[in-house]
C-alpha cells in the first residue's frame, strides 16, 4: 500500500463498542423517534380520558426520569438526554388505565429503571425490556387497580367498566351464549358501545354492506378506532400503526419482528383460539384480538427494542414467532393481563440464544 | 471472612429452595434460622467428639471428617439425624411453625452440610469448632431474616412474629397492608432480594479485599 502525500487527513474514527453494525441512526435519535411514533396514540388517549390520563403519563415519565437521574447522580454521567428513560416511562404510562392510583405507574416506572435497567448496567446492558418488566411487576403486585377502567365517554374509574377483551373473557367464562364472533358475544352479553358507533355501523351496514349481503357487528367502529375502555395509549391500533409505519419507513425498527409476531399470533388465534372456550376450530376472532389489548403497541414499540431483541434477521423472525406463540397461550389460557407484556419479558430471556443460534448457522446479515 | 464466603443462599447460591420458601414471613425465617444454628452447632460438636483426633497438639495423617468419604458420611448421618430431631420437636411443640415450614424443614440438613464444610481443622479444638459453627449459623440467619423482613414488609405490609400475651403476633404497616407490592412475595421477588443481597455481599467483600491488598503493598 502506498502513501498518498496529497490526501487530506482521514476523519477521526469514531470508537464504539461492538457490534459494529452500519446503522446511521444514533441511539439517542432512535429513542426520541420511537417516542414521536407513540405520540399520536398518546394524544388520542389524553383526548379521550382527559386529565386523569395526563396525570398517569406525567407520573410515569416523571418517576422514570427521576430514577434515572438519581442513579446517574453519583457518577455524574447523566443519561437523561438519550430519551430512553422518557420512552420507558411513557410506555409504562400508556399501558395503564387512566385514573389508576398514581403509586402504580410510579412504582412500575421506578422498578423498570432502577431494577431492570440500571441494576444491570444501564441502557444497552439490560436483558429485559424495562417498560414491559415494569408492567409485569405492576400486574403481579396490584392486579385490582389495573383492572379498573374508565369509559372513554367521560365518567369515573369504575369496577363495572371492562375493556372489550376483559368483557369477552368474562362472557366466555360465564354461562351465556357463546356463538358467533367476539363482537356478537359482546353484544349478547350487553356490553355497551358508544352512540357514534351505532350510527357509523348503521350507516355502513345500510349504505355499503347491504348490497353485498353482509353486515358489521355493533362495536366494530369503536374497537377499530379505539373508542373503548383500555390502556391510555394502547387502545387505538390505527394510530399506533401510523407511528409504526413512520418508524419502519425511517429505518428505526425493521419489519421482521413485528410482522412475524403479529402474524404468528393471528394464525394461532384464528385456528386454535376458539378451542379453549369450547367453540371449536377456527373461531378465535383474531381481528378482534389484534385490535384490543396491547398487541400492536407491544409488537411495534416494545418487542423490537434493539437491546433486548436478537440482532440478526433470522433471529428476529424466530423471536417474533416465539412471542406470537407465547402471547397466544398467555392471552387465551393465562391470567396476567392480556399476555403481551409477560410474553415479551419471557421472550427477552431467549433473545441471546436466538442470536447465537442464527450466527452458528452462518446467516448473520448486516443490520443496515 | 470464611463465614461470609460460605453463606449458602447469599454467596454460594445453594439451598435456594428453602431460603426462598421460608423468607415470605419473618417468623418462618426465624424458625428456619433457629433450626440451622442449633443443628449446625450440635453437629459440629458431635463430629468433633466422634473424630479420633481430639485435642490440640495431636498431629495426625488421617484425614478429618471433611476430608475422606467416611468423614462426609459421618457428617451426613449426624446432620440428618439432628435435623430429624429438630423437625420432630417442632412438630410436637410448635405445630403451626412445623406446618408452615413443611417440606423445607428437612432441607435444614442441606444448609448445615454446606455451612459446616471447611471449618477449622481438628487441631483447633472443640471450642473453636463450636464458635465457628455458631458464627456461620448466625450469618445464615442474618441473611435469611433480612430477606424475609424486606419481602414481608413490602410484599404483604406486615411483620409476623410470635404471639405473646396480648400481642397477636402480626404487626401491620398501615399504608402498605392495603395495597402491598405482591410481586415481592412471589418466588421471583425472593430471588430479586437475594440477588441484591448477594451483590451487596460481593461489593463489601471486594472492598475489604482491596483494602487488605492496599495495606499489604503500601508500607
Amino acid at each position: 500500500m502506498r502513501e498518498n502525500p496529497g490526501a487530506a487527513a482521514p476523519p477521526p474514527l469514531p470508537l464504539m463498542p461492538a457490534p459494529h453494525l452500519g446503522v446511521r441512526l444514533s441511539t439517542k435519535r432512535m429513542t426520541w423517534m420511537v417516542s414521536l411514533g407513540l405520540f399520536p396514540a398518546a394524544a388520542w388517549g389524553v383526548f379521550l380520558f382527559g386529565l386523569p390520563a395526563m396525570g398517569v403519563l406525567a407520573v410515569s415519565i416523571g418517576t422514570a426520569a427521576l430514577a434515572e437521574l438519581a442513579v446517574t447522580l453519583p457518577s455524574r454521567r447523566f443519561t437523561l438526554a438519550d430519551g430512553s428513560a422518557f420512552l420507558t416511562g411513557g410506555i409504562v404510562g400508556l399501558l395503564m388505565p387512566a385514573g389508576v392510583p398514581l403509586y402504580v405507574p410510579a412504582a412500575a416506572s421506578a422498578f423498570a429503571i432502577l431494577v431492570i435497567k440500571q441494576s444491570f448496567g444501564g441502557l444497552g446492558r439490560n436483558w429485559m425490556n424495562p417498560a414491559m418488566g415494569g408492567i409485569v411487576f405492576a400486574l403481579l403486585s396490584w392486579p385490582a387497580p389495573l383492572s379498573r377502567w374508565m369509559t372513554p365517554r367521560g365518567g369515573a374509574l369504575q369496577d363495572a367498566v371492562l375493556t372489550p377483551l376483559d368483557a369477552l373473557r368474562a362472557a366466555l367464562a360465564g354461562p351465556g351464549a357463546k356463538e358467533g364472533s367476539p363482537l356478537a358475544i359482546l353484544s349478547s352479553a350487553g356490553y355497551s358501545f358508544s352512540g357514534m358507533d351505532t350510527s357509523v355501523v348503521g350507516w355502513v351496514n345500510s349504505h355499503l354492506l347491504a348490497p353485498l349481503g353482509t353486515s358489521l357487528q355493533p362495536g366494530s367502529f369503536d374497537v377499530l378506532v379505539g373508542h373503548v375502555a383500555g390502556g391510555i395509549g394502547s387502545i387505538s391500533a390505527p394510530l399506533l400503526a401510523l407511528g409504526a409505519w413512520y418508524l419502519i419507513s425511517r429505518g428505526v425498527i425493521r419489519w421482521h419482528l413485528p410482522v412475524f409476531y403479529v402474524g404468528s399470533f393471528l394464525v394461532l388465534a384464528a385456528i386454535f383460539g376458539g378451542l379453549g372456550s369450547g367453540r371449536g376450530w377456527l373461531a378465535g376472532g383474531p381481528v378482534f384480538h389484534l385490535l384490543s389489548g396491547n398487541l400492536v403497541l407491544g409488537a411495534f414499540y416494545a418487542a423490537p427494542d434493539p437491546v433486548t431483541s436478537p440482532l440478526t434477521n433470522k433471529g428476529k423472525c424466530m423471536f417474533g414467532i416465539g412471542l406470537g406463540v407465547l402471547t397466544f397461550l398467555l392471552r387465551y389460557y393465562g391470567s396476567l393481563g392480556d399476555g403481551v407484556a409477560a410474553s415479551i419479558v419471557l421472550g427477552n430471556c431467549a433473545a441471546p440464544l436466538l442470536d447465537r443460534w442464527a450466527a452458528r448457522r452462518g446467516t448473520v446479515e448486516s443490520a443496515s | 471472612m470464611t463465614t461470609a464466603r460460605l453463606n449458602p443462599p447469599a454467596v454460594l447460591f445453594l439451598g435456594l429452595c428453602p431460603a426462598i420458601a421460608v423468607s415470605v414471613r419473618v417468623n418462618d425465617a426465624l424458625w428456619m434460622s433457629a433450626g440451622v444454628i442449633l443443628v449446625l452447632v450440635l453437629s459440629n460438636l458431635g463430629m468433633r467428639l466422634l473424630s479420633r483426633e481430639n485435642g490440640p497438639g495431636e498431629s495426625s495423617n488421617t484425614p478429618g471428617w471433611a476430608g475422606g468419604n467416611a468423614g462426609l458420611l459421618q457428617a451426613l448421618v449426624i446432620t440428618s439425624l439432628l435435623t430429624a430431631c429438630f423437625e420432630a420437636a417442632l412438630l410436637v411443640r410448635v405445630p403451626l411453625a412445623s406446618a408452615s415450614l413443611g417440606i423445607y424443614a428437612p432441607l435444614i440438613a442441606v444448609n448445615c452440610l454446606v455451612l459446616s464444610h471447611g471449618g477449622p481443622g481438628p487441631a483447633r479444638g472443640i471450642g473453636a469448632s463450636v464458635t465457628s459453627a455458631l458464627g456461620r449459623g448466625i450469618g445464615f440467619a442474618a441473611a435469611l431474616v433480612l430477606i424475609a423482613l424486606v419481602r414481608e414488609v413490602l410484599g404483604s405490609g406486615t411483620v409476623t412474629l410470635f404471639p405473646m400475651g396480648g400481642f397477636a403476633g402480626t404487626i401491620e404497616i398501615r399504608p402498605l397492608v392495603d395495597q402491598p407490592v405482591r410481586a415481592l412475595g412471589f418466588a421471583g421477588g425472593g430471588l430479586l432480594c437475594l440477588g441484591y443481597l448477594a451483590g451487596a455481599a460481593r461489593a463489601i467483600a471486594a472492598r475489604t479485599e482491596a483494602r487488605r491488598t492496599r495495606g499489604e503493598t503500601s508500607p
